[in-house]
């Protein structure tokens, strides 16, 4: 009696200190570089063993202990943590300004998470990648810490306004309760695993596609018993072993394939529970994927693909280097995720990740780069497509280079997710043969800045003093100034203009590259102070042209360059994006010329026709694509927006219901037909498409407006004022534009990069 | 009936034991780290003492496990200076025993054994976060100490060390 109560006191006494000797119930961590526990793999479809009787008293006895404990455990954590926690948002939000939620009752002890490295004793390949992966890093790289550290200091927030970062970054520690003043949780067992094995693979549901953490975490279990219920904790090893069905069960859910899982934290918004002023988008990779050409979601893309998850280019699956029990025909999907960040592996010094990050960035077939016209002075005919058209250069010609920047086969924009902090640009240089430097635009400064007039793909928040929000203080963003990413499938159009010099001769070298530095020079000072090595610029895709003084004539083209109508299509596309629609509209007839048969060189044509108000014109290129392709749910859904124009409401509702019928997640498709019905007053009718649109667009600011007539009508009062101050939430102030204008008063350098029709030049 | 009684004026003091040190203790107040996570790295509940910055600019916050005869101590001190980095090589010479660079962490970071301890054995941590410098020292006064193991004190350093740098971001 008196042991148990001493012990009951030790027990007691480590666990108020935030810490428990785990582990209790399982085995100690295993060393991922010893060999894995013996076994065989069973064939594919083999019948999982049957137990014996005396295996399933075994198992449902650790059952019953296993969840005993894991309650006692919760209730001794919830005993400590609750009393001095801060619950800023109320007892019922306690990790608010993030979405995520937990399985449950109260805060969960982070010793209810297996480790990376029990995981990793039959996952050697999963564990050594993960280990290099932004995923583990996601705490505690000084870049993250850095900016949370910023808003944990901030007088006027707070460590609990920090749970809307950690939620992704560090969802262990929002959950346990950790971010609060005086937290009594040992941080040791978490903060360097950041999300660890057992954080994805112990999600349950998504709650929404709204990001910020939007799924709900369930208590963390590495089997189900033979009734599919979920044991709590580590479980000895051969009993993984004898029913990896169970297992698999447990820890592999269907959604982790999707791209909605990606989305509860590939996506983000800054909620007005952090910023004291009203939502503003921060990013979100998941909705430029569904409007992308690779979701097969959106009939209105310019170009088309197969249907492409983020796991598929981000988890592709590799051969095996070490041994992993989850490997499939000695196959694995990645863990490194590998994508943009080169800045975290190159700190921790993890070569392997930091060489394939490079692979990846310049393998994948990303971006095209075209160096696609020259122009003479100005009022002369364009020259293009170089390398298909003769033309004359003279010495002391003021010349103007047109590049193309395609983003042909990214699923999301150039530059994703935190572009204030990421940096890509065009790199263009023209040297004369001896190497001689005639002009150079995006060139890298001694101190490691960016030339300021450089053609950058990054957008500049701003505050409501028309500041720069150089340190990613997001929180005090309430106004973007510029915003120059390109979009998944679309193309920019870059110009410069220079002189060639009196004494050229011979011919000139002309190069136009986009590179990718991760991240800011100015952020990895503010990170690490300025003394640090220089970080790693990539160069993604770049194309060289030579150019001679005198006759230059057509000439074969690169295996990377696009065909020929696909660069007129690029720089239509381009032109289009610039609000230059006669030249637009003049690039695609090219063309429609050179392919004849392509329904969508004619749907480009009247697209621009619709946006231009030429709706005469627009009929005509759209009925031209339609005998091209009938079913062309693209033209047919520009034809809607001409039959409405039109007042040929039948024909009107066929097209827009014909485009639902076979893109059911098209938000324009769902949001022109609900304002089809909605003129129409058949209310219900359009109720089910904006919310139907809702569903697929939590932030659709047309179906916030519309549901809340809607609803009003329908005598819902309820429901039609949360959707209106959603809609006023959403909207964007209309007083912010002013912040971004003090900003570009102040940075003339930059301000022609807020209009998207503008010339680079030294002159 | 009697043994039920002594076991609830068991339990009972159990509870009120386990209440009593967040009652007395102060509040947790060390900037860079917890008690509950230097508690976790000392191996059993360690208290703070707080010494705020000098004129100096130093801070060090003191934490203690006092046992039955021994004591594992966290000490930890912060200096900003504007030049972190010529202090952080003066001290290097200092830092020599066993010494093993702390990767990643900070701007740059070492670790090494105590040689400066009567009794017991310990590993020190120095290293910098732009322009702070910071210092960790982690002891035992048993010599051969069941938790604090001279392999283990190797891998707590580091992990103390990240912990503080992550903080002094």
């Amino acid at each position: 009696m008196k042991r148990f109560h001493i012990f009951l006191l030790f027990t007691a006494c480590l666990l108020v200190a935030g810490w428990s000797p785990v582990p209790i119930l399982g085995q100690q961590n295993a060393a991922t570089d010893a060999l894995p526990p013996a076994y065989t793999l069973s064939p594919n479809n083999a019948t999982p063993v049957d137990d014996s009787p005396a295996e399933h008293e075994e198992l449902a006895n650790w059952k019953i202990k296993a969840e005993k404990m894991q309650k006692e455990d919760r209730g001794a954590h919830n005993a400590s943590v609750t009393p001095s926690y801060n619950f800023h948002y109320g007892s019922n939000n306690p990790y608010t300004p993030g979405n995520l939620t937990v399985e449950g009752d109260g805060f969960l002890q982070p010793s209810a998470y297996p480790s990376a490295e029990y995981c990793g004793t039959c996952h050697h390949e999963a564990y050594s990648q993960w280990r290099q992966a932004l995923h583990s890093n996601a705490f505690r790289t000084p870049f993250y810490r850095t900016s949370v550290n910023l808003l944990i200091r901030d007088k006027t927030r707070g460590i609990a306004f920090a749970r809307h970062c950690d939620s992704c970054h560090n969802p262990i520690g929002v959950l346990s309760g950790a971010l609060t003043e005086d937290s009594k949780i040992d941080r040791s067992e978490f903060d360097s695993d950041g999300l660890t094995c057992m954080t994805c693979h112990s999600v349950i549901s998504l709650d929404s596609t709204n990001g910020n953490g939007s799924f709900k975490m369930g208590v963390p279990s590495v089997i189900v018993d033979e009734k599919g219920e979920r044991i709590p904790g580590m479980v000895p090893f051969d009993m993984i072993l004898k029913h990896p069905e169970r297992h698999s069960k447990a820890v592999m859910h269907d959604f982790l394939h999707t791209p909605e899982f990606c989305a509860s934290c590939h996506k983000a918004n800054l909620p007005v529970t952090l910023n004291d002023y009203k939502f503003i988008r921060a990013f979100t990779d998941y909705d430029e994927w569904q409007q992308s050409k690779f979701s097969q979601r959106n009939p209105l893309t310019f170009y088309t693909a197969d249907f492409t998850t983020c796991q598929n280019c981000h988890m592709k699956r590799n051969a095996i280097a070490l041994p992993d029990y989850g490997a499939k025909n000695g196959t694995f999907a990645s863990h490194r995720w590998l994508a943009g960040n080169t800045a975290v592996p190159f700190y921790y010094g993890f070569d392997e990740q930091l060489n394939k990050t490079i692979d990846f960035l310049r393998e994948g077939n990303y971006l095209n780069v075209d160096i696609f016209a020259l122009r003479k002075a100005d009022g002369d005919a364009m020259i293009a497509p170089l390398g298909r058209v003769s033309f004359n250069l003279s010495p002391s010609e003021n010349i103007e280079a047109y590049v193309v920047v395609q983003n042909k086969n990214i699923g999301h924009s150039l530059i994703p997710e935190v572009r204030d902090l990421y940096e890509a640009w065009l790199e263009f240089t023209v040297k004369d043969a001896s190497g001689k430097e005639i002009y150079h635009s995006g060139f890298l400064n001694p101190d490691g800045f960016l030339d300021p007039r450089a053609h950058s793909f990054t957008n500049r928040p701003v505050t409501d003093q028309g500041e720069f929000v150089d340190n990613h203080k997001v929180w005090t963003i309430h106004s973007v100034a510029y915003d120059n990413t390109v979009q998944a499938g679309r193309s920019v159009l870059i110009r410069y203009k220079f002189r060639l010099p009196a004494d050229v001769q011979n011919a000139y070298t002309v190069t136009a590259k986009v590179n990718y530095r991760h991240l800011r020079q100015s952020y990895i000072n503010n990170v690490l102070g300025k003394d640090h090595p220089a970080y790693p610029v990539i160069e993604v895709a770049s194309r060289t042209r030579i150019l001679k003084i005198g006759e230059n004539l057509p000439e074969a083209g690169n295996a990377a360059d696009n065909p020929e109508w696909m660069r007129w299509n690029n720089l239509g596309i381009a032109l289009f994006d610039q609000f230059q629609y006669q030249e637009s509209i003049q690039a695609f007839a090219q063309v429609v010329k050179l392919r004849p048969s392509y329904a969508d060189g004619y749907i480009n044509v009247g697209l621009t026709d619709i946006v231009w108000e030429k709706f005469e014109s627009a009929r005509k290129a759209i009925h031209r694509a339609l005998a091209l392709d009938p079913k062309s749910a693209r033209a047919l859904y520009y034809d809607g927006l001409l039959e409405r124009r039109a007042g040929n409401t039948d024909r009107e509702l066929a097209d827009f219901s014909t485009v639902v019928g076979m893109f059911p997640q098209s938000r324009d498709a769902r949001r022109e037909l609900g304002i089809f019905y909605y003129r129409q007053h058949d209310y219900d009718a359009a109720l089910k498409q904006f919310e139907a649109l809702q569903k697929i667009d939590p932030d659709d600011l047309a179906a916030h407006y519309n549901l809340a007539i809607l609803y009003r009508r329908m005598g819902k009062p309820k429901e039609a004022a949360e959707q209106q101050a959603k809609f006023a939430d959403k909207k964007v102030d209309p007083g912010a534009p002013t912040y971004s204008l003090d900003y570009l008063h102040a940075h003339p350098e930059i301000t022609i990069e807020s209009i998207p029709w503008h010339l680079h030049s030294d002159q | 009936m009697h043994l039920n009684m002594k076991s609830k004026v068991l339990t009972t003091l159990g509870i009120c034991l386990l209440a009593l040190p967040g009652f007395c203790r102060a509040a947790n107040n060390c900037t860079w780290i917890n008690e509950a996570t230097v508690s976790g790295l000392l191996g059993g509940m360690a208290i703070v003492e707080v010494t705020e910055a000098d004129t100096n600019g130093t801070t060090i916050c003191e934490f203690t496990q006092q046992g039955d005869g021994f004591k594992r101590v966290f000490r930890l001190t912060v200096d900003v200076t504007s030049e972190a980095h010529a202090r952080l090589e003066s001290l290097v010479p200092s830092c020599k025993i066993d010494a093993f660079p702390l990767k990643a962490i900070g701007n740059e970071a070492q670790a090494c054994t105590m040689n400066d301890l009567k009794s017991g054995q310990g590993e020190r941590a120095i290293g910098r976060v732009r322009d702070q410098l910071f210092t960790i020292l982690i002891y035992t006064s048993l010599k051969d100490d069941p938790i604090l193991t001279r392999e283990t004190l190797k891998i707590r350093i580091n992990t103390a060390a990240e912990l503080v740098a992550g903080n002094l971001f």
